[in-house]
């Protein structure tokens, strides 16, 4: 992946997140539904270039989002990305990358990321809520959104993120 | 391991900390400029399409508007002679001046930079920071009512934690005493935050308070952190407390916590003063 263009994208979809993200949410579902943006790119990070670029690119992201909300607590989102990024680049290094699978596995790091993080602002009690609620409200509709998103960023970031060389023999493997 | 621990140390590290290290107000600055350009026109965009959704309403709208201006400019007069007696009357017990400063709010008008992503932290940004003189707990509403109170700031910008994050079970708590508009010295309650039902929950009221459904909650102003007077909601619904030797209440708030784009910094009298 070219590394530093997709740096700058995501330095501007961290600023997209919080000014843009929040006006196309309709009222009611306004707590219900808030994709990282940084995240998804972490899990493309995690997709096309390695798990040790996808470490350092969640925790750096991570922290610099948890930075820009700092209301209790810096760090969750930059452990849960580092962690749950490094995770997804181990399992995907060990398979030819194709988009079924990558869908699969955003759904799954999103909901263990968000699962991640609950359990954190637990063990601090900085929330009471259950985690079965936690679960309906939050995480699954967020984690589908999430999933859209992927799907819309997925051409774009093939055509311009992606190395042509890498981006042509996964085509030819697929 | 090594990382984990290291983790749970900065986590509690930032935990109730009330200063910003110069790193953070870089990152909040700079990203907040950005935040700030985008979110006003996209707001702008978002208020344009729903005002046209709303255009039926208007007519409507303008009846009830035309009544209250009518309301207000009756109060209006009341109200100045009221003033005046006050401090007239004050100037006899002679009062001092920081006495006399003690209620009189400075509002100053701010608009929304950004909003959160992280559902645990309900936090939205503002352009303006400490060098327009703002301070952590200073009370934030908009023309609704109260929103929530400025958490950490920064040169240009700072962040404000809602109201949404009032939750007296959790670390986070912090308590806010109410009151009710008209009877101000015979209620009084905590408010708190329900994340489950969305409403806001009023305790600790005492057996015999009058606290009637309908009635506008405002904050007391005891306690030091919030001003006085700030419309906070709606009573809802009462009911016999956990123990029943108290009373709660539901309230529903009076400001929507989402799509805000201007809210007003309540800046109280420097009272730390001689």
């Amino acid at each position: 992946m070219r590394i530093n263009r997709v740096i700058i994208c995501t330095l501007a979809l961290l600023i997209v997140e919080s000014a843009v993200v929040p006006w196309l949410v309709p009222s009611d579902w306004s707590e219900r539904l808030l994709p990282h943006l940084s995240f998804i790119m972490t899990m493309f990070v995690a997709g096309f270039s390695g798990r040790h670029r996808a470490f350092l690119f969640g925790l750096g992201f991570g922290i610099l989002s948890d930075m820009q909300y700092y209301g209790f607590l810096i760090g969750p989102y930059a452990f849960g990305m580092g962690l749950v990024g490094y995770l997804a680049g181990l399992i995907s290094e060990r398979r030819t990358f194709s988009l079924g699978f990558f869908m699969w596995l955003l759904m799954v790091a999103g909901v263990v990321l968000d699962t991640l993080v609950y359990f954190i602002y637990k063990l601090f009690s900085l929330t009471d809520l259950a985690l079965g609620f936690v679960m309906y409200w939050q995480i699954a509709p967020t984690v589908l959104i999430q999933l859209l998103i992927a799907l819309i960023l997925y051409v774009p970031i093939r055509r311009w993120l992606v190395h042509p060389s890498l981006s042509s023999a996964d085509e030819s493997s697929d | 391991m090594i990382g984990l621990i290291l983790f749970i140390a900065l986590m509690g590290f930032t935990l109730g900390r009330p200063r910003l290290t110069w790193p953070e107000r870089f990152v909040n600055d700079a990203f907040g400029t950005a935040q700030g350009a985008l979110y006003r026109p996209v707001g702008a965009v978002a208020d344009f399409f729903r005002d046209l959704g709303r255009l039926s309403d208007v007519y409507k709208e303008n009846e009830v508007l035309r009544r209250t201006v009518a309301k207000y400019t009756q109060d209006q007069i009341r109200f100045n002679s009221l003033d005046a007696e006050n401090a007239r009357l004050k100037e006899k017990l002679s009062f001092t001046e920081r006495q006399k400063q003690f209620n009189n709010y400075r509002y100053m008008i701010a608009q929304v930079a950004g909003a959160t992503s992280n559902p645990y932290e309900n936090t939205i940004k503002i352009n303006l920071g400490s060098r327009d003189g703002l301070k952590p707990q200073m009370a934030v509403t908009t023309e609704d009512g109260l929103v929530g109170l400025v958490s950490r700031v920064s040169n240009f910008t700072s962040t404000v934690t809602l109201v949404t994050s009032l939750d007296a079970n959790t670390a986070k708590g912090m308590p806010v005493s109410a009151t009710v508009q008209g009877r101000e010295t015979e209620s009084f309650g905590i408010i708190e935050y329900d994340e489950q039902t969305h409403t806001l929950l009023m305790t600790k009221i005492d057996e015999n308070d009058p606290l009637q459904e309908n009635d506008t909650v405002i904050t007391s102003g005891y306690g030091g952190v919030f001003p006085k007077g700030i419309v906070i909601g709606t009573v809802k619904s009462k009911q016999v407390g956990d123990f029943g030797l108290t009373q709660t209440a539901t309230i529903t708030p009076a400001a929507k916590f989402d799509h805000l784009r201007e809210v007003f910094v309540v800046v109280a009298p420097d009272v730390e003063g001689p």
